[in-house]
């Protein structure tokens, strides 16, 4: 491999996470933002000396939304440590659902912005493989990153996964009208993916804006 | 002086409405919108005074509805919220015409201090 692709894929990659911790970090704001101004919502209302039966039910509904931004932050946690772990080794046994799971919830925050739904279309007993889980989350990302920045709002990319032939099938299929995008401000740089691609072992074909991407399947005894 | 009437767009439902009770009981008159199109109706049917307005709601571009605002009533003050260090972003909405912005987690006593200066700045513009 030449030091340009060295290079360009280790700025694409730290691009990648810099991305994923933005989004993470703006989430996990918003969850503390509401936990700070409920909790100063009790406080107000403790300071105003508001009691009786209407109170302490409103006390009760905004220590149940306290509870359940807490909930969705530990969540948010989880699926950010596991991210951060896959990392640890270059090769490693692991299940596609859950690498995909977690990048969902990771880049769910940028679809949101313009109103994309990502719908999750798993086979449910998809076998463990043995590969570079960071990789192909890397890879899913960026393609869904560009579906993103170029579908209108209110649309919808299905994210499926599926076995085949001795493969494990990962499906990107965006559902919606396409926008104009400055592609000079927009880069795709889809030499460099396809390298990565083909490093992975794998392959992607496009059918009416739809992508398929097979990885070979090593079936992981981990 | 009368109530300062605050419109306060912020997709984050739980966050508004918390935060508009809080205001309330400081004596503020708030309405709260949860997208682009609510506050745009809101602010035509009752203009404000002060928009408190977080940049990044879904579905519109924060940026658009400041421009809409000043276009709309240049003396109505914008104060920009944002969830996180969008420096551009910030940016731009000063370089748009906002007052000021506040960063999430807000201070309650520092986002009533900046209402309360761009009520001031809102009735000096209209002297």
């Amino acid at each position: 491999m030449t030091d340009n692709f060295e290079q360009e894929l280790r700025f694409l990659q730290m691009r990648f996470i810099g991305k994923i911790l933005a989004g993470f970090t703006h989430e996990s704001k918003n969850y503390l933002a509401i936990i700070k101004e409920s909790a100063g919502l009790i406080e107000d209302m403790i300071k105003l000396g508001k009691s009786g039966e209407a109170a302490s039910s409103q006390y009760l509904e905004i220590t149940h939304s306290i509870e359940e931004q807490i909930e969705k932050s530990a969540g948010l946690f989880k699926y950010l440590n596991r991210f951060s772990h896959r990392m640890d080794t270059k090769l490693s046994g692991f299940n596609c659902n859950e690498a995909l799971e977690e990048l969902i919830a990771l880049v769910n925050r940028f679809a949101n912005q313009k109103r994309i739904e990502l719908a999750k279309d798993f086979q449910q007993d998809l076998p463990q493989i043995y590969g570079n889980p960071s990789m192909i989350q890397f890879l899913i990302f960026s393609f869904l990153e560009e579906n993103i920045i170029t579908l209108d709002q209110n649309s919808r990319i299905i994210i499926k996964t599926e076995t085949a032939n001795g493969s494990i099938m990962i499906g990107i299929i965006p559902e919606g009208n396409l926008i104009e995008v400055e592609r000079e401000k927009v880069e795709f740089p889809y030499e460099t993916y396809d390298i990565v691609l083909k490093q992975l072992g794998g392959a992607l074909t496009r059918l009416k804006g739809a992508l398929k991407f097979t990885f070979p399947l090593k079936v992981s005894d981990i | 002086m009368s109530q300062t009437k605050i419109l306060l767009v912020d997709d984050e439902v739980e966050f508004a409405s918390a935060l508009a009770e809080r205001l309330q009981m400081r004596d503020y008159d708030v309405k709260t919108a949860a997208n682009g199109l609510e506050a745009m109706a809101l602010f035509h049917n009752s203009p404000p005074d002060v928009v408190i307005l977080d940049l990044r709601i879904p579905g519109m571009d924060g940026l658009e509805i400041l421009k809409n605002i000043k276009i709309f009533d240049p003396t109505i003050e914008v104060l920009i919220l944002t969830g996180h260090g969008d420096v551009e972003s910030v940016a731009e909405g000063m370089k748009s015409g906002a007052f000021e912005y506040i960063m999430k987690p807000i201070d309650i006593a520092e986002l009533t201090s900046k209402i309360d200066m761009a009520m001031k700045k809102r009735i000096g513009s209209r002297d």
